[in-house]
């Protein structure tokens, strides 16, 4: 059997070839006509200019694309389907993917032959084709480390390094590479009198055992460029050589069509306005690899159905983004009305994509998911009853404006947000603090205190906690380092961590700039407070400074972006902190916000993660999340708006029943995004349910869940821990966890704690089994309306009422009647709180 | 492969209390959804796939009383055990490991376990890390990483098992999910859920009844979510039900299914739980090759209570025999099943015991060195890695870290921990090991 398998492997491999060729191996031909071919190279001439490709010394090189202006009105790349062809010949070389290098002075045209007999031409003129320009180690040779991956961090971009050769982490130091490369181990990694024979090359090419394997062949371009470095006695170029000040990527964006592909031209530009084609260099990420994919030639391949992706290419220090939506191309004839400006950007995105919504949600719906949205609990059957009677109009505007009037509003988001400050019991002597802190919290939120104002109090806050609640923020929040990580992620959606070691790889985030950014927080005092436990924050008098931990250099405080700041030694340095987060022009601090909001009205975020925005991480719908931030400030920092606005908007309301073309949607927001209960709001409504409430040691009678002011009593409530609340120890929302699990199952299905709850004797079973005044529907339908929110359907009561009837109709005695029926009530509790209608909002 | 569905006959007729507990040995926890979803996906499983078995001896047990016996030592450091020779020429281990010195060829011992720290915690054999730069939530247990980075293989069978107890020290349970949160947890039976597996006064037919009830009830269209989430629900649900109502469930997990020969092959150990820490449930080996058999990928076991602080001698007389045979008849059995290239195991525990015998013929902490033992896996085995000195204090050669043995698990896993990152809450991609641990030559060369 096993040499069978052997015989039938060594037949597949050697199809593969042939298997392989039978691929289409270029892009497939467009759906419609071509009526124009153009070549590009990248960088678009002056308007009026004859368009020409310069090629200057012998190791230029050019990626070009072929570009079809087609019958369509849309634009699609056809560089692998055209035949290149440069004319005359000896001039430059050109592959069939559109790569030309140069091999003798003089002019060529290159042609592009497409179908249809179209063809574009693009002249090229090469120059010193046989003199070798002078290196530079930072431009030339560390590009290549990064490319093959030798200074990623798994490897000898660690600090340490790996095996004893260590380079700066994807070569932000170039400096410190040299000093790696051409001092250390007595020079033996390389050998400028027989280049081949250096360390260096021998490893890479996996001519010498290589922990890392072989990563280049010594007949490829990289090989031949680090060989040449070393054979000019590795150069580390001249103090005056230009630097990279930008990357450009053409195109920036397309529409583009289900399996399609795109090649990409990346061209680097250098502060003395000179150019560099760096296709083949730069690195490419795909932050959505279900949609489009890349090869390490700056190629994307679309491999999902429909949807906006974002490819990140990386060159040194600098990033840049390609953007490409692939619209599903249905026609959106029917929309539901437009209610605001959310509803006009959301609309005109699906109306480009192709893409019909769902309808609006009925009121049952509504009233259920916005309940659960704003005030973390269910309706009531009376709400839901008032409610659905209710025929006057603006009925669902009401409803919000009375949620956000509640003191459940304030709950609900403030157990949200104290665990994203870190309000963690981590003693018993801190619990006065953690509840001062929590009501503080809530209390903003029911005052509605504009959120600058919020963030202001916490990042400024001085004096003893139990004083002044939010400096119990610093408790947790303790070091420097800390509380600049934790106000970049929490307050800007900036996640800064990476800067602190090395330059930030997917931003333009230096080291500098985050210990100038710490610097705010270089004066922060702590002492003792008034009473055991607690602790008192303050401005240490002093000039803000913060310490390069790179270049053990002084640095002085600078916000994200900005010049660093002189402050005298009387000011605290957190206020100019604060003070730039909470202006009106502020870039961070209201995108940051309104992101996490929308995440948590329709659990996803504009931006994902919510709380990793960047320009190397687009927003699913640009022009709303502009639009979103902006009303937010032009409001005030207005919380209770924010909230009003997106839940009043149509998009909010549409239900989550997909039609025929949405049910993949995961981005547009073309219905609305089911949720699981987050453990506080489930366990209180199965409270609810069985009419059984969960107490809390040391908390008043009836406190519920979505109430608890911090972590501690996680520890003690298995059905908390198990559903995820998480125990505040970081700023991400990422901590609470809302996957299912094994243990959730049996828990709820089959756990003790329910079960008792289910069977108490105050329960609701208990009651509606011993009502015997209320008609056994009637009990069904307000079972219902409880936990569902709406009326049984007709088969729905049958079902009960006949289970009912099937455990109660054996027994002959009143009493072990009523025991069953009772029982009867349970089970159907039970059904009710195991389905999904249950578990999530929908 | 686990049927999660049977008739409640054998559950009726008398499952003994025994088996329920190894029942609860298949413990609680969770199975992330990302990784059932792959799971559904992914081909076949059984046999075909990679995993780990590590057993966990807490409270640190002797290195130089079991595989580095020092006889070169002045008396009152050599103690009272005389070597015995093993298949392996010129390799010597303790007279009271007797089976497992003829099977030393299909085994590596690490005598120069070196970065240990002198805390009772299972921290660092199930992480590999140490509390130092530890990011927000905390370095998450091995099986939780392969847990979130591999899914599982079969969707009835968690990727991550834990077989321990809640031990009374209660560092010794001191790892988890870390920042990787609850849903990687290892699915464990201690705790507030062991008696969730057990139906909880309610008749089967009763069940039987609910689940009818729930399934007219739940009418909410399950494409209304392209997450996966409730197809997850609706799996883990089928599996809930499945733990409650199923005697094939019980039958496969249920050791007593193997051969009688078998199971007194692996031997009896002891139920009691030892010192504050656990029982030497020799069957819980033979469950756990059973739980990598149907589709687990991680299964920790603990064994025992090895916290020597006196009657050193007459603890280790006691103990290592039930090791020596649940050992040696779980690593024959791994290779008797073709299973020794797929199946990685360890055991190790926090650290040494000093070389001096204390006043109560007892060894103290001695986290400078430790052993540790390797079987499985497709590693190159019938060697030792690195030595000790004359007393068995300090490693002499190949000093090796906690963090280089899990490099080389991993790698047996088919994971690159060059190039596999999994991000933190802060958004910080952490590698699987610390800085600079690769796999070791020695072993995957």
């Amino acid at each position: 059997m096993k040499r069978f398998f052997r015989t039938a492997r060594l037949v597949l491999v050697a199809l593969m070839p042939l298997l392989r060729s039978a691929e289409p191996a270029t892009n497939p031909p467009p759906p419609v006509a071509v009526t124009n071919l153009t070549i590009d190279y990248g960088v678009v001439p002056p308007a009026g200019q004859v368009p020409l490709l310069l090629l200057k010394g012998d190791a230029a090189r050019q990626q070009l694309l072929a570009t079809a202006d087609c019958a369509d009105g849309r634009i699609r790349d056809l560089t692998d389907a055209v035949r290149w062809e440069a004319n005359p010949a000896g001039v430059v070389k050109v592959t069939a993917s559109g790569l030309v290098t140069p091999i003798a002075d003089g002019d060529a045209v290159l042609s592009a032959h497409g179908s249809n007999a179209t063809t574009a031409r693009l002249t090229v003129r090469v120059r010193d084709a046989k003199i070798a320009a002078p290196m530079n180690f930072a431009n030339q040779v560390v590009p290549i480390f990064t490319k093959l991956g030798c200074n990623a961090g798994g490897c000898h971009g660690k600090s340490g390094g790996q095996n004893g050769f260590q380079l700066s982490l994807l070569g932000f130091e170039p400096a410190e590479d040299m000093e790696h490369l051409v001092k250390e181990s007595r020079g033996r990694r390389l050998v400028p009198a027989a280049p081949d024979q250096s360390l260096l090359l021998l490893k890479a090419a996996g001519i010498l055992p290589h922990g890392g394997g072989k990563r280049m062949e010594p007949d490829s371009r990289d090989y031949q460029v680090i060989r040449r470095w070393i054979a000019q006695r590795m150069p580390a170029g001249k103090p005056e050589d230009p630097t990279l000040s930008r990357l450009e990527i053409f195109p920036k964006e397309r529409t583009m069509d289900a399996g399609g592909a795109q090649q990409l031209i990346v061209t680097a530009h250098y502060t003395d306005g000179s150019t560099e084609d760096v296709t083949a260099g730069a690195q490419y990420d795909s932050n959505d690899k279900d949609i489009a994919q890349t090869d390490n030639q700056g190629r994307v391949r679309i491999v999902g159905r429909a949807g906006d992706v974002a490819v990140m290419v990386r060159y040194q220090t600098q990033v840049a983004v390609f953007r490409a939506n692939i619209p599903l191309g249905i026609a959106v004839t029917t929309l539901p009305p437009v209610r605001n400006f959310i509803d006009t950007h959301v609309f005109n995105k699906l109306k480009t994509v192709g893409l019909p919504p769902s309808a609006v949600c009925d009121d049952a719906t509504f009233i259920r998911r916005v309940t659960l949205d704003v005030a973390g609990r269910l309706p009531s059957p009376e709400e839901t009853r008032r409610f659905l009677a209710d025929d006057a109009t603006g009925k669902r505007d009401r409803l919000v404006d009375q949620l956000l009037a509640a003191p459940d509003y304030a709950e609900y988001f403030a157990n949200k947000w104290s665990s994203l400050l870190r309000n963690r019991r981590g003693a018993e002597s801190h619990a006065r603090a953690n509840i001062g802190f929590y009501n503080w919290i809530r209390d903003s939120l029911q005052e509605n205190k504009p959120y600058n104002q919020f963030v202001a109090e916490i990042l400024t806050a001085t004096g003893d906690m139990d004083v002044n609640p939010p400096a119990t923020w610093y408790r947790q929040v303790k070091d420097t380092t800390s509380q600049l990580e934790d106000t970049a992620q929490l307050f800007m959606a900036t996640r800064m961590k990476c800067a602190q070691c090395h330059h930030h790889p997917f931003e333009k985030w230096s080291q500098d700039d985050y210990f100038r950014f710490g610097a705010f927080f270089s004066q922060v005092g702590r002492k003792g407070g008034e009473q055991p436990g607690d602790e008192a924050i303050y401005h240490k008098r002093g000039v803000a400074l913060g310490l390069n931990k790179k270049t053990n250099q002084k640095v002085k405080p600078a916000a994200l972006g900005e010049k660093p700041l002189t402050l005298p030694p009387d000011t605290d340095p957190r206020e100019a902190l604060a003070e730039w987060l909470g202006a009106t022009n502020n870039p961070f601090l209201a995108k940051a916000l309104v992101n996490r909001y929308w995440k948590h009205f329709f659990n996803r975020g504009l931006v994902e993660p919510e709380d990793d925005i960047r320009d190397t991480n687009p927003p699913s719908n640009p022009e709303l999340f502009a639009a979103l931030a902006r009303h937010f400030i032009d409001q005030g920092f207005d919380l209770k708006d924010l909230v009003r606005t997106i839940t009043l908007s149509s998009t909010y309301q549409l239900s989550s029943i997909p039609n025929e073309f949405n049910a993949q949607d995961k981005q547009y927001y073309s219905r609305y995004y089911p949720k699981r209960l987050t453990a506080e709001v489930l366990l209180d409504a199965i409270n609810e349910v069985s009419q059984s409430p969960t107490t809390f040691a040391g908390t008043q009678e009836g406190t519920r869940a979505v109430q608890l002011p911090d972590n501690s009593f996680n520890a003690t409530s298995y059905f908390l821990t198990v559903f995820g609340r998480p125990d505040a120890t970081s700023s991400c929302e990422c901590e609470r966890s809302q996957d299912a699990s094994l243990a959730q199952s049996l828990h709820l299905l089959n756990s003790k704690d329910i079960q008792a709850k289910l069977s108490a004797d105050g329960g609701r079973a208990a009651r509606l089994a011993g009502d015997l005044e209320l008609r056994e529907d009637a009990k069904i339908g307000e079972v219902y309306y409880t936990a569902f929110s709406r009326a049984p359907k007709p088969d729905e009561v049958a079902t009960a009422i006949q289970h009912i009837a099937k455990r109660g109709g054996a027994a002959r005695e009143e009493k072990e009647q009523h025991l069953k029926r009772r029982e009867a009530y349970e089970d159907i509790l039970w059904a009710l709180m195991s389905s999904k209608e249950f578990l999530f909002n929908h | 492969m686990l049927n999660i569905f049977g008739t409640p006959k054998r559950f009726c007729d008398g499952v003994q209390r025994r088996t329920f507990l190894k029942i609860g040995a298949l413990g609680m926890g969770g199975l992330a959804l990302p990784g059932i979803l792959r799971a559904e996906a992914a081909p076949g499983g059984r046999k075909s796939h990679k995993s780990i078995i590590m057993i966990y001896l807490p409270g640190g047990p002797p290195h130089q009383d079991s595989f580095d016996l020092k006889l070169d030592a002045p008396s009152e450091i050599r103690g009272e055990f005389k070597p015995i020779s093993t298949n392996v020429p010129g390799l010597q281990i303790c007279e009271h490991l007797p089976l497992m010195a003829r099977m030393m060829d299909k085994v590596t011992v690490i005598r120069s376990m070196a970065d240990a720290r002198d805390e009772h915690t299972d921290f660092m054999c199930l992480t590999g890390r140490t509390h130092t730069n530890e990011p927000p939530g905390g370095w998450p247990s091995f099986g939780s990483l392969i847990a979130k980075i591999q899914g599982g293989v079969d969707p009835a069978v968690p990727a991550f098992m834990g077989l321990e107890p809640r031990m009374q020290h209660r560092p010794y349970n001191a790892s988890g999910p870390g920042y990787l949160g609850v849903s990687q947890r290892s699915f464990r039976p201690e705790g507030d859920c062991k008696t969730d597996m057990v139906l909880n006064n309610l008749t089967l037919e009763r069940l039987a009844d609910r689940r009818a009830l729930l399934r007219s009830f739940d009418q909410l269209r399950r494409d209304v979510d392209a997450t996966g989430l409730m197809s997850g629900l609706d799996t883990f649900n089928e599996q809930a039900f499945g733990m409650m109502t199923s005697s094939k469930l019980l039958r496969a997990l249920d050791f007593k299914q193997e051969d009688p020969k078998l199971i007194e092959r692996y031997g009896p150990g002891d139920a009691k739980i030892h010192g504050d820490a656990a029982p030497m449930l020799n069957e819980q080996f033979l469950v756990a090759r059973r739980l990598v058999e149907a589709g687990a990928r991680a299964v920790t076991v603990a064994y025992g209570f090895w916290d020597y602080h006196g009657n050193n001698f007459k603890n280790a007389r006691a103990d290592l025999p039930l090791l020596d045979q649940g050992l040696s008849a779980l690593i024959q059995d791994l290779h008797d099943r073709g299973l020794d290239q797929d199946v990685s195991v360890v055991v190790w525990g926090e650290f040494g015991r000093s070389p001096v015998i204390n006043k109560d013929g007892g060894r103290d902490h001695w986290p400078r060195v430790s052993c540790a033992l390797l079987a499985g896996g497709g590693m190159k085995h019938g060697q030792v890695i690195g030595a000790t000195d004359r007393l068995g204090g300090e490693p002499t050669e190949r000093p090796v870290k906690f963090g280089e043995v899990f490099a080389t698990l991993y790698h047996n896993l088919g994971l690159d921990v060059a190039k596999v990152t999994v991000p933190d809450l802060t958004g910080r991609p952490q590698y699987l090991v610390p800085d600079g641990c690769v796999p070791m030559k020695e072993l995957v060369g």
